[in-house]
């Protein structure tokens, strides 16, 4: 008997949900019997988990992380709607297929959520897909190489850099000036200042400038 | 009119004719040569022992070349010289006219003094034929004297001459008064020359005025001034002579007789002098008739009268016969007394002597018979009248003369006053129109002041305007850039991924033998897929700050301009410059000096390229522009406009400038402002 498997995917393009189910009800359908549900925003999507939740609950959700906010304004990413899953659904496997692949978004991601899987839209195949999504049904988690690679860097760099560090240090490379830091990091300048020299610290670059600084974090992956 | 400016013209071409080339130097040697001769001319009529008609001839002559000099008081001063010249030779009507001449040139040349030489001379002319004329011209030379001291020798004469005027026309204590002026006019000027005239005056009017006492004593104090001078004796005659006629008058008839004898005792004197000798001699015959003196009478008034007959003094001749028909009459030969009488008021009327005339008519009444002594007696009772009345229409005239004067010098005052006050009032004019015009340009220049700081206020406006304008549109590009960005990315890449991930995984259950070939495409929209999202990563990540504006107007500027000049540029701005906080007068002010710098290069550097930096140093913000143009002498360009433009705007934000340049190796603008 094939084994039964509730998925929620929640993305805000329908024709990603259909590449999704394009891979998985192909080969897939043979072993599992595979319902899938469908929300394209973070209403629908809550309402859906909070509904499972009371009577079936999902074994999988698909979660893309960004979308159209929810109308109270209280969900407002595939991250904050992971995190509500987790609550409510704690048996289920969650799998973030997302299009940033920018190391600090990975990064938040992994501490946040820690999902079961973790898919970067544009590496993903439609065979590393079925990989992953066997692998994740068996209970294994499954990441994407670019995910894989942040995890390497990390543990190289022997040390991590917080959310803010992280922050000031992609805003710095996007071109944002110190001065203006405040307006996207909630610090104060003289905060945000003082981290900077403690991030020149730790990459033993002390009284360098700024683009030393940028030239340094990238070469060690935190940008 | 037109004739004179034809005559001027002859003139002036005859003299150009004449002297042709001649230089400035040439005609003032001819000036003096001109004015020599005039002076030898002079000198040379003054020797009395030429006729009188050869002097004549002379001082025309004189006048002839004196009248062609230039006006001047010079001039008018040897036409005076002239006139003198013709006075000694009894050319009198000469006289008159030179000093008319004399006097019209004064009056040209604003001559004060010449004006009252010339008047005094021609009240000299008029003194004994026409006395109200002659009040009049010593009148004026009086009033001008008045206001011109310095001249009191001069004043002097006027005044005695006055004094001699009015005592002719009976106006005595008048006459004392300007008499006693003339003495202090002479004192003052030390000069005593005119004193024993000026004595002798007073005497004659202290007798009319019966102060015969006093009299004497002037008399003799008039010979007192002549001691030890050569008039001393003609003085003393004449002293002596008045002080018997005052004696005659008090009928101190002894008194008069001695002094008369003792003028006679000056015989060497009087031969030469028949005329004073005879009207002694008369005076003692008749103060002898008078006392009843008779031993000698009348033989001593036919002495005088032989000798007033052989030289033809009228005067003395009238007066002569009056008293031996006076003589006569008393020794009652009327017929005798009858015939000297009529010949005397024959004389008189003849000379116009009224008062011996009248003295005739007196005793031609008495002598005569009845019916012509009546008729007699009617023409001195007429001539007495008419006497009378001529003696007081001369005061009158003379009144009305000193009236008139006055008059004019009260108008004068007025005028003067007059002028005071226009003047008074021009100034004042004057005074507020200079007032209100330095109010003008006050308000002038206070409103240019303002206009010029509205204006820069105006170009602060302006260009803060600009900028905002510059950071909109990049607000815009970036709001357009992001939603790009955030389309692609969002959109149009999750589609893409939609679509390749169905295909691959329709991909994966087909088994059509194309699968590889469809993989092939399938990676082909993953790098696709890749493409867009870098574009959409760049178009995202391409936030620019807000002071970025300034920098590109400042860029924009640069590149308009050297895209328009055809020259390369290169600019540099330094990051950690604080556009944003650097306030707008002095973003203004770095972008007009770039301007400046710029258009000066593209006018006269004759650049390939040009570098131009923004550096921040030590809290300073650094702005060099380099060009590799044919450069300029630093110093001899210095003060151009524009360098001066660019100087004063470092200055005004306490900055420093170098400009450093040589010939042909570029110039370099470097400025230094503190932020």
């Amino acid at each position: 008997m094939k084994k039964k498997l509730k998925v929620l995917m929640i993305d805000d393009h329908p024709m990603i949900i259909e590449g999704y189910k394009n891979t998985l009800l192909g080969e897939n359908q043979k072993e599992y019997q595979i319902k899938i549900d469908i929300a394209s925003n973070c209403d629908d999507a809550y309402d859906k988990i909070l509904k499972s939740s009371q009577s079936t609950p999902y074994d999988m959700l698909f979660v893309d992380i960004k979308l159209p906010p929810s109308s109270d304004g209280t969900i407002t990413s595939g991250e904050d709607l992971a995190k509500h899953a987790k609550e409510l659904l704690p048996k289920a496997k969650i799998i973030i297929l997302t299009m940033h692949r920018e190391d600090h978004r990975i990064h938040n991601i992994l501490k946040n959520i820690n999902p079961t899987g973790f898919l970067i839209k544009s590496d993903l195949t439609s065979s590393e897909l079925l990989l992953a999504f066997n692998n994740i049904v068996k209970g294994k988690a499954y990441y994407s190489a670019t995910v894989n690679d942040h995890f390497r860097k990390m543990m190289t760099n022997k040390f991590s850099l917080d959310e803010k560090n992280l922050k000031i240090l992609y805003h710095l490379s996007r071109g944002v000036k110190t001065k203006n830091l405040p307006n996207y990091v909630s610090l104060s300048l003289s905060a945000i200042e003082k981290r900077k020299n403690q991030i020149k610290e730790m990459f033993s670059i002390a009284k360098a400038d700024d683009q030393k600084l940028l030239e340094e974090a990238r070469k060690r992956g935190f940008i | 009119m037109i004739t004179s400016f034809f005559y001027r013209l002859v003139i002036i071409f005859l003299v150009i004719t004449l002297f042709g080339c001649n230089n400035t130097d040439k005609v003032v040697d001819e000036e003096e040569l001109k004015s020599n001769l005039v002076i030898s001319h002079i000198e040379e009529a003054r020797n009395t022992e030429i006729p009188n008609d050869e002097r004549k001839a002379i001082l025309d002559k004189a006048y002839a070349i004196c009248s062609t000099l230039k006006n001047s008081t010079y001039k008018r001063d040897k036409i005076n010289d002239i006139s003198i010249g013709y006075y000694t030779i009894k050319d009198y009507e000469s006289y008159k006219r030179m000093n008319e001449k004399s006097l019209k040139l004064a009056t040209l040349i604003s001559d004060s003094l010449g004006i009252a030489k010339s008047y005094g001379n021609l009240g000299i002319y008029y003194r004994t034929s026409k006395i109200d004329s002659a009040y009049y011209f010593f009148d004026k030379a009086d009033q001008i004297y008045s206001k011109m001291p310095g001249n009191e020798y001069s004043h002097g004469k006027i005044l005695i001459d006055l004094g001699q005027i009015l005592r002719k026309a009976k106006d005595y204590s008048e006459s004392e008064s300007v008499t006693i002026e003339a003495i202090e006019k002479f004192v003052s000027a030390d000069n005593e020359k005119y004193l024993p005239i000026c004595y002798t005056n007073l005497g004659i009017l202290a007798k009319f005025l019966e102060r015969y006492e006093e009299a004497v004593n002037y008399h003799l104090k008039a010979i007192e001034y002549t001691i030890g001078t050569k008039d001393e004796v003609s003085q003393t005659l004449r002293s002596f002579n008045n002080i018997g006629t005052v004696y005659k008058s008090q009928k101190k008839y002894d008194k008069a007789k001695e002094y008369y004898n003792k003028a006679l005792s000056y015989k060497d004197f009087l031969n030469k002098r028949p005329k004073r000798h005879a009207l002694l001699l008369d005076n003692l015959a008749y103060v002898n008739f008078l006392s009843n003196d008779l031993l000698d009478i009348p033989d001593l008034f036919y002495e005088s009268l032989k000798i007033r007959d052989s030289i033809k003094d009228r005067y003395g001749i009238a007066t002569n016969t009056l008293h031996l028909a006076e003589y006569y009459k008393s020794r009652g030969e009327d017929s005798i007394s009858r015939v000297y009488a009529l010949e005397s008021s024959k004389m008189s009327s003849e000379l116009q002597s009224n008062e011996e005339l009248l003295k005739a008519y007196q005793i031609l009444s008495d002598v005569s018979d009845s019916e012509k002594g009546l008729e007699y007696a009617n023409r001195y009772i007429k001539l007495n009248d008419s006497l009378i009345k001529e003696e007081r229409l001369f005061r009158d005239k003379f009144a009305r003369i000193k009236f008139e004067t006055d008059e004019i010098a009260e108008k004068n005052l007025q005028i003067s006053r007059e002028n005071e006050i226009l003047i008074i009032a021009i100034l004042g004019l004057t005074a507020l129109f200079l007032l209100g015009y330095i109010i003008f340009r006050q308000q002038q220049s206070n409103k240019e002041l303002l206009f010029a700081q509205t204006q820069q206020e105006a170009n602060q406006e302006i260009y803060r305007l600009l900028l905002n304008q510059q950071i909109k549109l990049e607000e815009g590009r970036q709001l357009e850039q992001q939603r790009m960005s955030e389309e692609l990315h969002d959109g149009v890449l999750g589609r893409l991924f939609g679509v390749r991930l169905s295909l691959d995984g329709i991909n994966q259950r087909a088994n059509d033998g194309f699968t590889e070939a469809r993989n092939k495409y399938i990676e082909e929209l993953k790098s696709i897929e890749k493409e867009i999202r870098l574009i959409s990563h760049d178009l995202g990540t391409e936030s620019l700050p807000s002071d970025v504006a300034y920098i590109d107007a400042v860029e924009s500027l640069i590149s308009d301009l050297c895209d328009v000049n055809k020259i390369n540029f290169e600019f540099n701005n330094d990051e950690n410059i604080d556009w944003e906080h650097i306030d707008d007068q002095k973003k203004v002010n770095l972008f007009r000096i770039l301007q400046e710098s710029l258009q000066n290069i593209f006018k006269h550097a004759n650049a390939k390229s040009i570098k131009i930096n923004f550096d921040f140093i030590e809290d300073k913000i650094n702005l060099t522009i380099l060009d590799d143009g044919i450069g300029f002498k630093s110093e001899k360009v210095k003060k151009g406009i524009g360098l001066k433009n660019i100087t004063s705007r470092v200055s005004q934000m306490s900055g420093v400038v170098q400009f450093l340049s040589n010939k042909d190796s570029g110039t370099v603008v470097s400025v230094s402002v503190p932020t």
